[in-house]
């Protein structure tokens, strides 16, 4: 490792990353396009009759009884697809991104040396992981507040519980589904590393998903499934029984920190012996 | 950049992944460590086990099954007809429950105060519940959303769960002495080697057939050492990994919160009220339970299910042939529950062999034979024939 620079800097520098990363037109249409998600649901469920249990995404069923199961319903259809598209997006494009535009040699050559530029660049995607979730979560408690009566939520487990004991549960489904797209970061990161054309790395990241998703669906497979960073992306609904089971939780945060590891060290040591010439 | 510091870059690269590797192999081995508990016979280990008394527990119970059958969770719907539910488990006859227990794995947490009781079978965005107190049973699936509510009769609310002889005579060493005596005859009663499941250092109780006849090779049972409950069950048929396996992947021993045998189904839950059938309506279900095929509620299924079982050992007695673990259950024609014979799912689950269908699984056989007949016993295909001949 090298040696630890002036610590101001790097949060500066990460602070800019953050403001440029919210500043491009493509990060809000992103943005709006996972806001249209729960909204696109909540307008289907309010204009048809109610769907009947068991049909449709899980938790459909609910949405007309009780608003604050549109968001829960916009997680379980947007987690598959529409969040690693997303992220595949941002993480990708990290340092392909400045590759790209010529940007790369310019940032290094200012005193904020490659494993710096690294972690910052990994970290701003982190934040847009978080932007996003909450960004489906919101707009789908926003929207179901406005269609759809809100009241005591019901839990899988059968109990029920208080909105006021409801919202720390959905900021939780919100913080795992976060937590589960780490991973997904680490590896559009290190994909960013490898090439100067973003949207190689961008599709590389959106396939890898995809395939993993497949893959964890098929049962030949199932020794590999515990090791697939997609296993426990709809676990979040653990948090929807009573008690509360964090068990998925755990083994979620350590998967994930393991392809954060993983794919950091992969990044570190192909960022570091680039050449950049752009 | 010289190249020796370019190598340096990728260490960790290398490293990291070598060191996660590690890591998954060696905290499991270290999980199942075998502990070092102080040696105990068969008989001060029944002992022990049968004088286990833990009235207060919560737990997580993993079930995996290998028995050599596909995954059906596609047909789960099949089976339930054009009113069976999306979500898989929830859904579905009786018999595809029954395939769906039997079939891959599952996960369930498990409450116990005295006379109260909570299971929670955690399925794939969805649970099954069944909440028992002294008074009451209610069953809650989230998939489709319905429930079923069981008045209890009073005095029924403290026997069965907890953990207490159902004599004053029965001591532990009574019991301990009587199992081992009866068991004698078919079965070694071995201790194995200690172990740890969920965390907590365990003895094991191996069971052995004398009998070669029989396709299982061995049951064990992990008993925990501090309290004497039963930690797991490992049903051994031959393979490498056990057919059935039932553990506690966590366990805490003492009063879970009380409010969680507290159950009021929630709004827009179909709920339907079930009394224990008497001997009466059990009669008569079983005459309407013939064309039941296509359950329409939970209850329905349920009371099919039940009549077909208590009509079974009413009318036409399944006869046994045969003893110890080789034991074969002939259930006579006029037994068998219609809608068994009907499901799709039979021509799916079951090989044709001479003489008629044999259902198979890595721990049991069961034949049904053309004349409507149902043998089944955990003893290879050629020894149900063999009795279907005999008789």
């Amino acid at each position: 490792m090298s040696a630890a620079p002036p610590r101001r800097l790097g949060l500066a520098l990460l602070g800019t990353e953050i403001c440029v990363l919210f500043q491009r037109k493509r990060t809000w249409a992103m943005l709006l396009a996972l806001a249209a998600v729960p909204v696109l649901i909540a307008i289907a469920v309010r204009i048809s009759s109610s769907p009947r249990p068991g049909r449709g995404p899980a938790f459909l069923d609910q949405v007309s009884q009780n608003g604050l199961f549109v968001a829960v319903t916009g997680l379980v259809v947007a987690i598959p697809l529409f969040l690693p598209l997303t992220v595949g997006v941002v993480a990708g494009d990290t340092i392909a991104g400045e590759a790209s535009n010529g940007m790369l040699r310019y940032l290094l050559i200012a005193p904020a040396g490659r494993v710096r530029l690294l972690w910052v660049k990994y970290v701003a995607a982190a934040v847009f992981c978080v932007a996003a979730t909450l960004t489906v979560v919101i707009a789908g408690l926003l929207i179901g507040l406005i269609l759809f009566p809100v009241g005591d939520v019901t839990l899988l487990s059968g109990d029920t519980i208080t909105v006021a004991e409801a919202i720390p549960r959905f900021l939780a489904i919100a913080a795992y589904v976060t937590v589960s797209l780490l991973g997904l970061s680490a590896i559009g990161l290190f994909f960013s590393t490898l090439t100067d054309v973003p949207v190689g790395a961008m599709a590389a990241t959106i396939v890898l998903a995809v395939v993993s998703q497949i893959l964890g669906a098929l049962p030949q497979l199932d020794w590999l499934h515990p090791w697939l960073f997609s296993t426990y992306w709809l676990g979040f609904t653990d948090i929807l029984r009573q008690p509360v089971s964090w068990e998925s939780f755990g083994d979620n945060a350590l998967l994930q920190g393991g392809y954060i590891l993983v794919f950091g060290a992969l990044a570190y040591g192909r960022f570091l012996t680039k050449d950049i010439l752009s | 950049m010289s190249r020796s510091s370019s190598l340096g870059r990728w260490v960790p690269a290398i490293a990291i992944p070598a060191l996660i590797v590690t890591g998954a192999l060696v905290v499991p081995l270290q999980a199942s460590a075998s502990s070092d508990l102080p040696d105990q016979t068969p008989r001060q280990l029944l002992e022990f086990a049968a004088s286990a008394n833990v009235p207060a527990l919560s737990g997580t119970i993993d079930q995996t099954s290998n028995l050599g059958l596909p995954d059906l969770s596609a047909l789960g719907s099949v089976a339930g007809g054009a009113g069976g539910s999306g979500s898989s488990g929830s859904g579905g006859t009786g018999l595809s429950s029954v395939i769906d227990l039997a079939t891959g794995s599952h996960t369930a947490r498990v409450f116990l105060d005295g006379g109260n009781a909570r299971v929670q079978v955690m399925d794939h965005l969805a649970e099954r519940d069944v909440i028992r107190t002294a008074d009451s049973a209610w069953f809650y699936s989230s998939g489709d959303q319905t429930a079923v509510h069981v008045a209890l009769p009073a005095h029924d609310g403290t026997g069965d769960t907890a953990r207490t002889a159902p004599d004053g005579t029965w001591t532990p060493q009574v019991l301990a002495e009587k199992f081992l005596s009866e068991a004698d005859v078919s079965t070694s009663v071995t201790v194995g080697e200690d172990t740890t499941v969920a965390g907590r250092s365990a003895y094991t109780l191996v069971l052995t057939p004398k009998d070669t006849a029989t396709l299982i090779a061995s049951v064990t049972i992990a008993i925990d050492s501090e309290t004497g409950l039963p930690l797991s069950v490992a049903v051994d048929a031959g393979a490498d990994s056990p057919a059935l396996e039932v553990a506690f992947s966590q366990l805490t021993i003492g009063a879970p919160d009380a409010a969680l045998f507290d159950f009021t189904p929630p709004a827009g839950t179909t709920v339907t009220e079930q009394a224990l059938p008497t001997k009466a309506e059990i009669q008569a279900k079983k005459d309407g339970s013939q064309k039941d095929g296509s359950q329409k509620d939970g209850a329905t299924r349920n009371g099919a299910e039940a009549s077909g079982k208590s009509a079974a050992s009413a009318a036409e007695q399944p006869t046994v042939i045969g003893t110890g673990w080789a034991t074969i259950v002939s259930v006579p024609a006029s037994a068998v529950p219609a809608e068994m014979l009907t499901s799709p799912l039979l021509d799916t689950l079951t090989q044709p062999v001479d003489g008629g269908r044999v259902f198979s699984t890595a721990v049991a056989n069961v034949l049904l034979t053309t004349d409507g007949r149902v043998f089944a016993g955990s003893v290879p295909v050629d020894a149900l024939l063999a009795a279907a001949a005999g008789r």
